[in-house]
C-alpha cells in the first residue's frame, strides 16, 4: 500500500530508449556489468564502478526516481560514500545534519540523546534527507561520467538466463523488447527483486516484525527542532509509538506501529492517517495548514539471502537484504553494500583478482546483515514490544529513566553505523596488530581526523581514493628505501597510493601534516607505523613498524588470481 | 543484612506492593529489578538470580 499525493520536488521524467546497436532482437555489445535497478543501491554501484572506470548498463523499470520518499536519515558513514560517489556537495546543501534525539513518555520529554559526534569530525553523525533526492543527485551525476553509465528508463528485466562467463537478460520497454549480454549482473532491484524470483532464491529470517504507518506532510517547519523525537504512549496515540523527524523542504515524516489487532485496510484510510497527524500536531500546539506528500504501510522484515553471489549474478540493499524500520539501516547498508562491491568487482573484471574477492563480498555482506538485523532488532523490541512482559520491562525503564539517568542505556536507538569486519578474509593477519595501544583494528573503518595538507586543512578521509591507500607515519615525511620500493612494485600492479603522515609542520611537501599530534595518538601510531586500507575505507591491516613485505603479502592475498579464474 | 532487616525489608515490600494493588505489581517489580540489576553490578550474578527464578516457576 502506497499513495503519492504530491511530487516531493519536480521529478525529471525520462524517455524509453532501445540501444544504438540492436542486432536480431540483441543489444550487439556485450556489456562488462549491468545492473538490475535504477534506485539508490543501483546508482550508488554504477557511480561507484566508474569511479574504477567500469562501463555500467543500469536498467530501471520506471521513468523516473522513486515518488516516495522511504528512506529518510542518512548516516556519518553513507555521507562518507556519497562524497566518493561525487554527490555530497548537493546532498549537504539540502539535507539537514542533526546530532540530538529527544524521547517522551506521554507528552513529557524524558530522555535527550546526542548522537556520537567530536571536534575530529568532517560530517555530522546525521542528516535527514529525502532518499528520491539523493537518487536525483546521483542520476545527475551518472551523467557527468563520460559515458560510462547508460541508465536505461522504463526498462524492465522479464528472464534471465545464466551461461559460462556471463548471463543474459531479456528487457522490455514501451518501445519493445530486447537481450543484453553481460560478464556481470547485479540485482539492485529492491525488496520484490525481479532477478532474485526468475532464479528462485528466497530470503531467511523473520518475516514480520511489525506493520509500520508512514506518512510525509508539507508543512511550515520554522522553529522546529531537528532530529529525531519519539513519543512513548503520547496523549495523541494512546498506547502506541510515535516518531517524528523534520525533513528538509517544509516537510515532516510520522511513522507509527500498528497493533497487531489493527486491521490494516482501516487503518490505512488516508483520512485515518491524516487524523493521527491531525491528532499530534494539536498535541504539539502546532497549528498549521499541511498536506500530505506520500504515505505507505511498511512490514517490518529481518530476512536475508544466505549468498549474495550466484554464478555471474550478484545481490546488494533490499535485493539481498530486508531490515526492520528501526535503527535507519535499510538504505544506509544498501550503500555500505555497494561500497564493499564496486572496487570487488572492479578488480576483478580488470582481470586483477579472482573470484573469492566476490566471494569475501557476499560474506562480509551477509554478516553486516545479520548484524544489521541483531541491532535492528534490538531497537524494535523497545519502539514495538513483541510481548507484553517486553512492554513490562520497557515501561519500568521508561518510568525510571528521569531519575536514573543510567538507564538510558537500554534507550539507545542504536542507530546504523559502519560493521566491522573482524573476520574478513581480507584481513592481514599481522602479530603486530595488537601491538597498538589505539586506533581502528584490521576490519575497522577510519576514524576521521583532521590534518594540513599543502598548508590547508583537510581531513585524513580526503587522502583516500579508488585505490588501496597505505598511511605511513613519520617523523619529517621520509619514507625508507624498501618501503617506498615495496610501495612502487604493488602500484604498478594494482591501485594503491602511498600517503605520508608527518609529525613535523617542515616536512616533505608531500606529505600530510599533523602538527598536533592528534591523529597518531587517536591511531596509537609512532613514527614508522603503517595502516594498509582498502578502498572501500576498512582498515585491512597494520604494523606499529612498516614491513615492506608484510605490506606486499598483504595486498597479494587479496589480488591473488587461482588459476581457473584468470580469465574473466 | 542480618535475617531481621531481610524480614523487614521483605515485609514492606508486601505491604507496599498490597498498597499499590495487584494491577500495579507487576510495573513496581520490573522497576525494583531494574534498579536491583543495577546495584548488584555483576552480569554473571545477576544471570544465576534469573536462573534461579526461572527454575523456581517450572518446578
Amino acid at each position: 500500500m502506497e499513495i503519492t499525493f504530491d511530487e516531493y520536488f519536480a521529478y525529471q521524467h525520462h524517455a524509453a530508449r532501445l540501444p544504438a546497436d540492436l542486432a536480431q532482437g540483441r543489444d550487439a555489445v556485450r556489456h562488462p556489468v549491468v545492473i538490475a535497478g535504477g534506485g539508490p543501491t543501483g546508482l550508488a554501484l554504477a557511480l561507484g564502478l566508474a569511479n574504477y572506470g567500469i562501463p555500467v548498463v543500469v536498467l530501471e523499470a520506471d521513468d523516473t526516481v522513486c515518488s516516495g520518499s522511504r528512506a529518510g536519515a542518512f548516516t556519518r558513514r553513507t555521507l562518507e560514500i556519497l562524497e566518493r560517489l561525487g554527490v555530497i556537495d548537493e546532498v549537504m546543501r539540502t539535507g539537514h545534519g542533526w546530532t540530538t534525539g529527544w524521547t517522551y513518555r506521554g507528552d513529557k520529554e524524558v530522555f535527550r540523546f546526542e548522537m556520537p559526534d567530536d571536534a575530529n569530525q568532517k560530517y555530522p553523525p546525521a542528516i535527514s534527507h529525502l532518499q528520491n533526492y539523493i537518487e536525483h543527485c546521483m542520476v545527475d551525476a551518472a551523467a557527468g561520467r563520460q559515458g560510462l553509465i547508460d541508465i536505461r528508463w522504463q526498462t524492465r528485466v522479464t528472464h534471465l538466463q545464466q551461461g559460462e562467463g556471463g548471463a543474459r537478460l531479456d528487457v522490455e520497454t514501451p518501445l519493445g523488447g530486447y537481450a543484453i549480454d553481460a560478464d556481470w549482473v547485479v540485482a539492485c532491484d529492491g525488496g520484490r527483486s525481479t532477478v532474485r524470483d526468475l532464479l528462485g532464491l528466497r530470503m531467511e529470517g523473520r518475516r514480520h516484525e511489525g506493520r509500520y504507518v508512514i506518512i510525509d506532510i508539507r508543512i511550515d517547519t520554522e522553529g522546529m527542532p531537528l532530529g529525531r523525537r519519539c513519543w512513548f504512549d503520547p496523549p495523541s496515540k494512546p498506547g502506541g509509538t510515535l516518531l517524528m523527524y523534520k525533513k528538509p523542504g517544509n516537510m515532516l515524516r510520522f511513522d507509527y506501529q500498528l497493533r497487531d489487532d489493527d486491521d490494516e485496510t482501516e487503518e490505512t484510510r488516508p483520512e485515518r492517517v491524516f487524523a493521527q497527524v491531525d491528532r499530534h500536531l494539536r498535541m504539539l500546539g502546532v497549528e498549521r495548514p499541511w498536506k500530505p506528500v506520500w504515505m505507505s504501510l511498511y512490514r517490518a522484515s529481518a530476512l536475508t539471502l544466505d549468498s549474495y553471489l550466484h554464478g555471474r549474478v550478484l545481490f546488494a540493499g533490499d535485493a539481498a537484504h530486508l531490515v526492520p524500520i528501526f535503527g535507519v539501516r535499510g538504505m544506509n547498508s544498501a550503500i555500505d553494500d555497494t561500497h564493499n562491491l564496486a572496487w570487488k568487482l572492479a578488480f576483478v573484471q580488470k582481470g586483477l583478482a579472482g573470484r573469492s574477492l566476490l566471494e569475501s563480498y557476499s560474506s562480509e555482506r551477509v554478516h553486516a546483515a545479520r548484524e544489521n538485523h541483531r541491532f535492528a532488532s534490538k531497537g524494535a523490541e523497545f519502539m514495538a514490544p513483541p510481548s507484553a512482559p517486553f512492554r513490562l520491562m520497557r515501561d519500568a525503564v521508561l518510568s525510571l529513566c528521569e531519575r536514573h539517568p543510567w538507564i538510558t542505556s537500554l534507550m539507545n536507538p542504536r542507530q546504523h553505523a559502519a560493521i566491522p569486519l573482524y573476520d574478513s578474509p581480507l584481513n592481514a593477519g599481522s602479530d603486530d596488530t595488537a601491538a597498538f595501544d589505539a586506533g581502528p583494528r584490521p576490519g575497522d573503518i577510519l576514524r576521521e581526523c583532521p590534518l594540513q595538507r599543502e598548508g590547508r586543512p583537510a581531513f585524513l578521509t580526503d587522502l583516500l581514493g579508488p585505490c588501496f591507500t597505505a598511511f605511513f607515519f613519520s617523523d619529517d615525511g621520509r619514507v625508507p628505501a624498501p618501503l617506498a620500493a615495496a610501495c612502487e612494485a604493488i602500484a604498478h600492479r594494482v591501485p594503491f597510493a602511498l600517503q605520508v603522515i608527518a609529525r613535523r609542520a617542515t616536512a616533505h611537501e608531500a606529505a600530510a601534516v599533523d602538527a598536533t599530534g592528534r591523529l597518531f595518538s587517536l591511531y596509537g601510531a609512532r613514527p614508522g607505523s603503517l595502516y594498509l586500507v582498502r578502498p572501500d575505507g576498512h582498515v585491512m591491516g597494520r604494523w606499529l613498524t612498516a614491513d615492506a613485505d608484510a605490506l606486499s603479502r598483504a595486498i597479494d592475498q587479496v589480488v591473488a588470481i587461482p588459476e581457473e579464474a584468470c580469465h574473466v | 543484612m542480618s535475617e531481621q532487616e531481610l524480614d523487614e525489608v521483605y515485609t514492606r515490600l508486601c505491604y507496599a506492593l498490597t498498597e499499590v494493588g495487584e494491577a500495579q505489581t507487576p510495573a513496581v517489580l520490573a522497576r525494583l529489578t531494574l534498579l536491583l540489576m543495577k546495584q548488584v553490578d555483576d552480569a554473571g550474578a545477576i544471570h544465576g538470580a534469573i536462573d534461579s527464578a526461572l527454575e523456581a516457576a517450572s518446578a
